[in-house]
């Protein structure tokens, strides 16, 4: 059993320059995550989830705020957090078993411990069988797993998700959800899943936390306290998924009343046409 | 450190100029007695007499002059056969091995025998470039047409399109990027044999033959000066095809992986 | 096997002259699906072939110009037994695998230092480019006047032959792995070596190979070139040697030759290049 990391994320911001501007991609992100916590992270295009991801991997820095893991600083990139990005990115030329080894390349186990655990992760995600062959001859799906089993042969503290699923079809997506769900219960490591699939986001975290774009603030922490295995077609998880949806839809709303705003205001006297639902007195 | 003190876009000038200090020492402290070591001014004095009685835009108008006939027959007919054998599976099963064998020999093993067949003047100059210019477009007229992918032609079919119409709305525009990186590829051929070819066939005025001129007077400072002028074409015309290549394929964008 | 293709469809058999034969042959070429394409490839340069016998034989064109296939076979035969062409190809071989391993060994350092320091990059490409910007045979008269017309003249400029592609290749494949890649590394906290030897070689591998084809291409161009202009012994000697005496037949041989060895050694890069890259079947 991998030891569990607790993160911490303070006031985080960050901001790109463009053409001498700055640019806010995250502002003041405030974030507990505790020890094998589920947690997933959902928003639309732009809220800057990807980069909160690379901050916490280390792959970004320069930013304002603070960072910790188990109390300390992220400095860099860390075998204590490890990352399955969206395209596999898997070397090519490496087979299987090769390809998940590399992230033993630099973990302190004997030889015999890794070949132990390159093999047991193998198990883990389903692909016995398939150790010698080579990234061309397997599907998106079982690429990505090969990945996540890259990521988790060194039994980091922390595994990070960005959208892992997003370039697999629906039947594949159900049922790789699954297979992380079961292997998330069996390694008890802390996941933080970044996604844009509302559903997948309730299905998979303990909580749900709700991004909105432009800058990227949190907008909301929804708290998933059902039972695992989670029935999808059952009645609180459809009351979960509603809410978390409403608020894109009020994202959404609120974006058309301001254009409509925008469109029939000639005058003190005009009166406002609002959407069905949305009229109060002004 | 040096990493510091000499500003980025100021590098690429360091080497250059301390050799060509040290070249200067080198003449003014005396350092060698031989005959070839020439001035870095005399160079650029040779260098400005050419320039100023035209003797240097005579040869190289005569040089160029065979290297864009010897291209344009080349190319041309590169085109016509690369198309043919693009466009027929039995024209590339007949022709193609054939062209294939030809295609390994050294290309300037050919001269001794177009100096046969066709003199030492001009005319067998201008062969010589065509062939060079000949092959690599030919291959890489083939190869565009063929590798037009099968789904897009799936396409063409699904809407009808008449032979004409596939070809000039599918397959050319698919085959451009190939076709122009072929002529390219020519256009760099036969240039190399431009020179080749007045060394091997040693006969009327040209840049080449300046530089051998130069050589057998042992002018060090004429030889140089050729040197730059032959880099000076070659980096020209690499450039006109590059921009030429680049206008007619502005829709490719900047992924040609997508390709 | 053979007899079932003489047998024609209604069972009656026939005689197996070759006509029948290679009429036999084509329809059973379907079962056999590389032999048709190998039948197709024969009759033009069989023709060809015809053409120049029956112009050498009837005498439409002087043997000076154009001798005949036969004599040239000939020719081939006794150069071969003599051991002359054997000695001048020997000498040709030594040259171009000399100079190419110099031009190897300097383009790959070259294009490695220019690839992962971006100072040696700022300072060296520049010139290096302009460097290249002149052909081969732009260098041989200064070269000539500065090294004369000895072995040095013919290693030397067969390996800057080979040494610009290779270094340009390996330039832009190393400079060409992507990111996406790099950053696998990073979060896998490779070292500096590890990173060279498990992400940037592998996957700067297929163009370096290509640089390196490519300057062998050019090596083996080089090596012609020079030993047409500027020796006393190799296959292009052979070739201004028969030259200046009207010997087509000797020119044509040593023709042939130059086209087969320069064949034989790209196709066994070709073959290297398989193993090597064997896992390419889709590129990233």
């Amino acid at each position: 059993m991998a030891h569990a990391g607790t993160l911490q994320i303070d006031h985080l911001s960050k901001h790109y320059d463009v053409k001498g501007e700055p640019l806010p991609v995250l502002d003041n992100i405030t974030l507990t995550v505790n020890p094998g916590e589920f947690v997933s992270i959902v928003g639309s295009s732009g809220c800057g989830k990807s980069t909160l991801l690379r901050l916490i991997v280390g792959l970004e820095d320069d930013y304002q705020g603070e960072v910790l893991l188990d109390g300390q600083r992220v400095l860099g990139t860390s075998l204590d957090r490890g990352i399955v990005f969206q395209e596999h990115r898997l070397f090519p030329w490496l087979n299987v078993e090769q390809n998940i080894a590399l992230g033993l390349l630099n973990a302190n186990f004997t030889e015999a411990e890794k070949t132990r655990s390159v093999r047991e992760h193998i198990n883990l995600v389903g692909l016995g069988g398939f150790e010698t062959a080579h990234p061309h001859q397997l599907s998106g799906g079982m690429s990505q797993r090969v990945a996540i089993a890259r990521a988790l042969v060194s039994r980091p503290e922390v595994l990070l998700l960005d959208e892992p699923f997003g370039a697999l079809d629906a039947l594949t997506r159900a049922h790789l959800q699954q297979k992380l769900h079961r292997i998330w219960q069996a390694e008890g490591i802390t996941m933080i899943l970044v996604t844009h699939d509302v559903e997948e986001a309730v299905y998979l975290g303990d909580k749900v936390v709700v991004m909105e774009p432009r800058p990227g603030r949190i907008r909301r922490i929804v708290p998933v306290p059902l039972a695992h295995p989670r029935d999808r077609a059952a009645l609180p998880f459809a009351r979960i998924k509603e809410d978390v949806l409403a608020e894109f839809a009020s994202e959404a709303e609120a974006a058309t009343v301001v254009r409509h705003a925008l469109r029939h205001d000639d005058g003190p006297d005009s009166g406002f046409s609002l959407p069905n639902g949305l009229r109060f007195a002004l | 450190m040096a990493r510091t003190i000499v500003p980025r876009p100021l590098r690429g000038f360091v080497i250059p100029v301390l050799l060509t200090a040290v070249w200067w020492a080198a003449v003014h402290f005396g350092w060698s007695t031989s005959p070839l070591l020439v001035a870095p001014s005399k160079v650029w004095q040779t260098g400005v007499e050419q320039v100023v009685s035209g003797k240097v835009f005579a040869a190289l108008g005569a040089s160029l002059w065979r290297d864009l006939v010897g291209f344009a027959i080349g190319a041309g007919a590169g085109l016509a056969v690369g198309a043919l054998l693009g466009a027929s599976r039995v024209a590339e099963k007949l022709v193609g091995p054939s062209f294939h064998t030809l295609k390994q020999i050294s290309l300037f093993a050919w001269i001794p025998l177009l100096s046969v067949w066709f003199g030492l003047g001009d005319a067998a100059k201008v062969a010589f470039l065509s062939l060079a210019a000949f092959f690599p477009v030919v291959l890489n007229t083939f190869e565009g047409i063929r590798s037009v992918p099968a789904d897009m032609l799936e396409v063409a079919r699904v809407l009808k399109f008449t032979p004409a119409q596939r070809w000039r709305k599918l397959i050319l525009p698919s085959a451009a990027p190939s076709i122009f990186a072929g002529i390219h590829l020519g256009l760099i051929y036969a240039w190399l044999a431009t020179l080749g070819a007045e060394y091997l066939l040693v006969s009327g005025p040209g840049i080449a033959n300046l530089m051998i001129d130069g050589r057998e007077h042992f002018w060090m400072d004429m030889v140089l000066f050729g040197v730059f002028v032959v880099g000076l074409v070659g980096f020209t015309l690499n450039w006109i095809a590059g921009r030429i290549e680049a206008r007619a394929l502005a829709w490719r964008g900047r992924s040609v992986a997508q390709f | 096997m053979s007899r079932d293709l003489l047998m024609p469809l209604n069972g009656r058999a026939v005689d197996a002259t070759p006509a029948r034969l290679a009429w036999r042959l084509w329809f059973a070429a379907p079962a056999w699906p590389g032999l048709r394409d190998w039948l197709l490839a024969w009759p033009l340069p069989l023709a060809v072939l015809a053409l120049w016998a029956l112009a050498a034989h009837l005498e439409w064109i002087a043997p000076q110009v154009l001798p005949a296939p036969d004599a040239v076979a000939l020719t081939l035969k006794e150069s071969l037994l003599s051991g002359e062409l054997w000695a001048n190809l020997q000498v040709s071989l030594i040259r171009v695998i000399a100079g190419f391993a110099v031009g190897l060994v300097g383009g790959l350092a070259l294009g490695v230092a220019m690839g992962l320091s971006p100072t040696v990059k700022d300072y060296v490409y520049p010139l290096f480019k302009a460097f290249a910007q002149v052909p081969v045979l732009g260098w041989l008269p200064l070269l000539m006047l500065l090294v004369g017309i000895d072995e040095g003249l013919k290693i030397i400029l067969i390996s800057k032959a080979a040494l610009v592609p290779i270094a340009l290749n390996t330039y832009k494949g190393i400079q060409g792995v992507p990111t996406r890649f790099i950053e696998v590394g990073r979060v896998l906290r490779f070292t500096r070596w590890q990173m060279l030897g498990q992400v940037v070689f592998p996957a700067a591998l297929a163009p370096i190979w290509n640089g390196i084809r490519y300057g062998f291409t050019h090596a083996w161009l080089a090596l012609v070139v020079v030993e047409l202009l500027a020796s006393s012994e190799g296959l292009g000697f052979m070739i201004v040697y028969g030259r200046q005496l009207f010997q087509l037949d000797v020119v044509l041989a040593a023709v042939v030759v130059v086209g087969a060895v320069g064949y034989a050694l790209d196709k066994v890069l070709a073959a290297i290049e398989k193993r090597l890259l064997g896992w390419r079947k889709e590129a990233f």
